[in-house]
């Protein structure tokens, strides 16, 4: 059974008496256990979609879907109270900027308890504080931070990035959920500290078996840690598959172009020679292109692609392009009769 | 071919303020000597407060050095000297977006050092920004626009604009390449590669992408608090790192290269 199941999502707001698709029919599924990569250039509704699973995105947004199940349930026909309740039990965010995120007028300590709610905790109520004083304490050295007396009582100014970060993933775990957002945890953060983030969510992922959704926008960095990948392009669905078959043999002219731009993913070209990109830059909101948004920048484009492509399926490896770039066959080995 | 730029025991040291009678120092950048060459690039790598930035700032005469020496095409740059240093040093920021000022259009950013720096007329002035423009990749027209009506992609390119307008001979990325999204930023790394065959420019690349590194530096320097580790040409130092220090760097960019084979 899958954990979630969401079938094209979409996202739009009114600007100037005019509706704009943010987000365009997007499917995505997670199975329990999952390491799921959700790669996209800015601008692509990546975080339009995490928050929007959530729910926190604000009014002027509209969500519609066809399907969206969270383990089983129905989440479309659940009231909105009751929907609140069941995700807020359980799946947790972590956001971009951990600095910008925590509060900067409170210790760390108090933002830290807030989120530990009274359900995890036994005991009579004058038991309740020091209980949550060393449950807070625990979630501080499950995610790594071992002097937990100066970081409970210091503000987030005082603390690095990837401290903060560290919090916010306490923060997250405080709730015990079943899934776990991660907005670009590691965006502008530096090699030694992305990879100890990385790595500590890989680990609560193997021992919890926590699923998680990791939105980043460079396919590069977080390839090492998936299991699955989707990639989005300005709104619309691209491509869903397992890192390898992505990484390896992307179907799509826009997974093509992104691990061919990527230098260190190319390991035999000659230093200093021209890299192949796409053309153009990335649409802006008020003036995306009809059909396939990738079109006018896309080398395989074609006159059928003013429509946006349907989702094709190979073996698990789901594509969204009219031209997608399969692999030809080569031709079946003849079979030599009377050779033992 | 010579050296274009040449530095000898150039370091960086902060006095704190209070307590005169003991004064303390704090040594931020330890005597450090290097030297690039035109049509090459240098790249500086290390953790945070390993000095790349204050080295970057010295370099452009953002602060003065506190003893050493930096020496253009042979000849001595001194502490004051900024009307010379900035024809021929430029820098470009991590952040585009924050370093263009909004309130100006294109054509005022980048008529500001023409003004001050050249002696051309208006007309001809017009005309040097209209190829400049061209020569990154954007249109001639685009110089009435203000920063906020371009992309990402687009501002770091005005960036670079402003750089090369002066037709330098050393530019400094700091971080120039790491906001950008992955299909900009190999436009970008094309871009400046081009440049560098046209106009024989020398780069100082301050990353943390190795991939980029390896794609783009001759040189490599791996600085660790404040002190130079480690340095040599980027394919000996890549395929061999000698120092504690850059083999930690290294392995942690080898877990990103390649994904999980199943």
């Amino acid at each position: 059974m899958n954990l979630l199941d969401i079938r094209n999502l979409s996202i739009e707001f009114v600007h100037n008496e005019q509706n704009i698709l943010a987000v365009d029919k997007v499917s995505l599924s997670m199975k329990e256990g999952e390491v799921r990569g959700l790669v996209g250039e800015s601008g692509s509704g990546k975080s339009l979609l995490a928050q929007a699973l959530v729910g926190v995105l604000d009014d002027k947004w509209h969500v519609h879907a066809d399907r969206f199940h969270w383990r089983g349930i129905d989440l479309l026909r659940l009231s909105i109270e009751e929907r609140k309740v069941l995700l807020s039990r359980d799946i947790a965010m972590i956001f971009q900027e951990p600095m910008a995120c925590l509060d900067p007028t409170t210790v760390i300590g108090e933002q830290l308890t807030e989120a530990i709610d009274s359900g995890q905790l036994s005991g009579f109520f004058w038991q309740r504080k020091q209980q949550r004083q060393a449950a807070a304490i625990k979630l501080l050295h499950k995610v790594g931070i071992k002097n937990h007396t100066v970081c409970l009582t210091s503000y987030p100014h005082q603390l690095t990035e990837a401290l903060c970060q560290r919090v916010m993933i306490a923060i997250a775990l405080a709730g015990r959920p079943i899934l776990l957002i991660a907005d670009e945890p590691t965006a502008a953060m530096e090699n030694t500290n992305q990879e100890q983030i990385f790595r500590l969510l890989a680990s609560l992922n193997q021992l919890k078996n926590m699923s998680i959704l990791l939105i980043s926008h460079d396919l590069e960095n977080i390839t090492h840690w998936t299991n699955t990948i989707t990639v989005m392009y300005s709104g619309q669905f691209v491509e869903a598959g397992t890192t390898a078959q992505i990484f390896n043999k992307p179907l799509h002219p826009y997974t093509r172009a992104l691990v061919d731009s990527s230098p260190s993913a190319n390991l035999h070209l000659p230093a200093k020679s021209r890299l192949k990109t796409l053309p153009g830059s990335i649409p802006i909101l008020q003036h995306l292109p009809i059909g396939c948004r990738l079109g006018p920048r896309c080398p395989r484009a074609q006159q059928a692609c003013v429509k946006a492509p349907l989702v094709t399926n190979f073996h698990g490896h789901k594509v969204s392009c009219h031209f997608p770039l399969i692999p030809v066959k080569s031709p079946p080995k003849k079979i030599i009769k009377g050779v033992c | 071919m010579t050296e274009l730029l040449e530095v000898k025991n150039l370091s960086k040291s902060y006095r704190h303020k209070n307590y005169w009678l003991n004064k303390k120092t704090t040594t931020v950048l330890s005597p450090i000597s290097f030297s690039v060459k035109t049509h090459q690039t240098l790249a500086i790598i290390g953790e945070t407060g390993s000095g790349k930035s204050t080295l970057a700032k010295l370099l452009v005469g953002a602060e003065p050095a506190s003893s050493g020496s930096i020496y253009l095409n042979g000849q001595l740059l001194e502490t004051g000297s900024y009307k010379q240093r900035c024809q021929h040093i430029r820098m470009i920021f991590q952040d585009s977006g924050t370093t263009l000022n909004p309130s100006l259009t294109i054509l005022q950013l980048l008529d500001e050092p023409l003004k001050l720096n050249t002696p051309f007329d208006e007309l001809k002035r017009k005309e040097l920004i209209r190829t400049t423009l061209q020569k990154v990749g954007l249109l001639g027209d685009h110089m009435n626009f203000y920063p906020h009506m371009f992309s990402g992609g687009q501002k770091q390119r005005i960036s670079l604009a402003r750089a090369i307008i002066l037709q330098p001979q050393v530019i400094i990325l700091d971080e120039a390449l790491a906001s950008l999204d992955p299909s900009l930023r190999s436009q970008m790394i094309n871009l400046l590669l081009d440049l560098q065959q046209q106009m024989g420019l020398a780069y100082i690349l301050i990353s943390h992408n190795l991939g980029i590194i390896r794609h783009f530096s001759d040189n490599i320097m791996v600085l660790s608090q404040g002190k130079v580790v480690e340095s040599g040409k980027t394919r000996d130092v890549m395929s061999k790192p000698q120092h504690k220090v850059t083999q930690k760097l290294l392995m942690n960019q080898s877990f990103q290269l390649k994904p999980k084979r199943k």
